[in-house]
Order: structure tokens, then C-alpha cells, then sequence
């Protein structure tokens, strides 16, 4: 299991990338998280609404109240044009500590 | 005798005293749960069994509260910030305009005048930046 804080550091990029493949809601976000990553990345589920709410308030994300194909209310997220900059930040970012995190590993076996 | 529907309507309960607003979010919160539920009773558990895990998957009340409180509080503060930023611009150009005015029509200010007007650019300058920092910090 991930350490909480990487999980808490990692819900935004992972909303923000998630959402940039189309509209989504809270739950099929958590199940995505979680199937991606083997059930190793998890949220405790309500947690992630006030994320989606913080991120809205910050204009990266917008929201609308639809429904489901069996009739069940549900409110879909989509990225905003913001959403989309912050989400190349978070990736040019975390690619930068993955590629320092690699380096450094990469020397430690050389 | 299990009652899934009275066992909902007493977490909502649960999570209204503990402080969560209606209708947004709790209404989120509850079409959640309950499609939690369905996917634990499709697994194969009983309704009880799958209510059970379904409210521990979602979290406890108090602690859903402080993460909400906490975002509606970045988000208060962001709007007096931008609404402070307004009025200071407002109020600059209520000194600027008097003392330019003089100056158009006279063709120089008085010492009292230089001092409004700067004074009023001033306040110009602090409430666009703190409208613009606001915005800033806002997408960062």
C-alpha cells in the first residue's frame, strides 16, 4: 500500500489526467485509481469530493448534474482550459522526480 | 430486520450532524454510497455486510467535514481578497478623479492634491495586485 501522503500529493495530477480523457464522476474515478493501480492507490472515498470541490473552486475542473444510464443522478467533472495547464505541470513535475528518483537508482547498481 | 433504506437515511443524519451541507455535498456523498453498496451486493455480500463496508469505504463523518470546511475556507478567502482588491481600486479612483480633474481644469494640482493622488494610484496599485495575486494563487 502507498504511503498516505504520496496518495494525497498524487490525487490531483491523477484527477486532472483522468478528466483530460473525457468527463467522469467521483465514483469511476475511485474505481479507475484503483484498478490502475492494482489496488495499491487508495482513497478513502469521500475524501475525494472535497478535492474535486477545492479544484473546482480554482477553476481547474467544472461540474454538471446528469444521469446515469439507469436513471441514477450523478454529478460529471470535466477539465477546464486551466485544469489542462496545471495538468502539464503536474506531469513536467513528477517526470522530473521520476527521472532524478531513476538516475539515482540506475547509479546505485552501475 | 436489516432496513438498507432507514440504515441511508441515518448516515445522512450522521453526516448533517457532523456538520456535511445539503444538498451539495451530501448529496454526492449518498448517490456514492449507494452505488458502493449495489457494486458490494453484486460481489455477493448481503445488504447489512455491503452498508457496513460501503460507510467505512467513505469515511467518517467529522473527518469529511474538516477536508469540506477546509476547501470552503480557501475558497471564502479568495473572494474577500478579490472583493478588498475592488474596493481598493474603487476607492484610488475616487481620490484620483477629483485631483485630476482639478488638474485638467487648472492646469496644475496643489500640494493637497498631489498627496490624494498619489495616495489614490496607491490604492489603485495594491487592489490590482491583490485582484491579480488572487487569481494567481487561485490556479496554483
Amino acid at each position: 500500500m502507498i504511503r498516505k501522503e504520496l496518495v494525497a500529493a498524487s490525487a490531483e495530477p491523477l484527477i486532472l489526467s483522468l478528466l483530460a480523457k473525457g468527463e467522469s464522476y467521483g465514483y469511476a474515478i475511485i474505481q479507475e485509481v484503483k484498478a490502475r493501480s492494482d489496488g495499491k492507490l487508495q482513497w478513502t472515498d469521500g475524501m475525494l469530493y472535497p478535492v474535486l470541490h477545492r479544484m473546482e473552486h480554482r477553476g481547474l475542473i467544472k461540474s454538471r448534474w446528469g444521469e446515469s444510464e439507469t436513471r441514477r443522478k450523478r454529478k460529471y467533472y470535466s477539465l477546464k482550459k486551466d485544469g489542462k495547464t496545471a495538468m502539464a505541470k503536474h506531469h513536467e513535475q513528477w517526470s522530473l522526480v521520476h527521472s532524478v528518483l531513476a538516475g539515482l537508482r540506475k547509479e546505485k547498481y552501475v | 430486520m436489516f432496513d438498507l433504506e432507514k440504515s441511508i437515511g441515518e448516515w445522512c443524519k450522521q453526516m448533517l450532524a457532523a456538520g456535511i451541507q445539503t444538498p451539495v455535498p451530501l448529496e454526492e456523498l449518498e448517490i456514492h454510497l449507494r452505488e458502493e453498496i449495489e457494486r458490494q451486493m453484486k460481489s455477493g455480500l448481503n445488504e447489512q455486510r455491503a452498508f457496513e463496508i460501503s460507510i467505512q469505504r467513505i469515511g467518517q463523518p467529522k473527518m469529511l467535514d474538516r477536508e469540506f470546511k477546509k476547501s470552503e475556507r480557501s475558497f471564502m478567502k479568495q473572494i474577500l481578497k478579490i472583493g478588498a482588491g475592488i474596493i481598493g481600486v474603487l476607492v484610488g479612483m475616487a481620490f484620483i478623479m477629483p485631483a485630476a480633474a482639478q488638474c485638467r481644469h487648472e492646469g496644475a494640482m496643489a500640494k493637497d492634491e498631489v498627496v490624494l493622488y498619489t495616495f489614490g494610484m496607491a490604492m489603485c496599485f495594491a487592489g490590482a495586485l491583490l485582484v491579480l495575486q488572487s487569481f494567481k494563487r487561485r490556479k496554483a
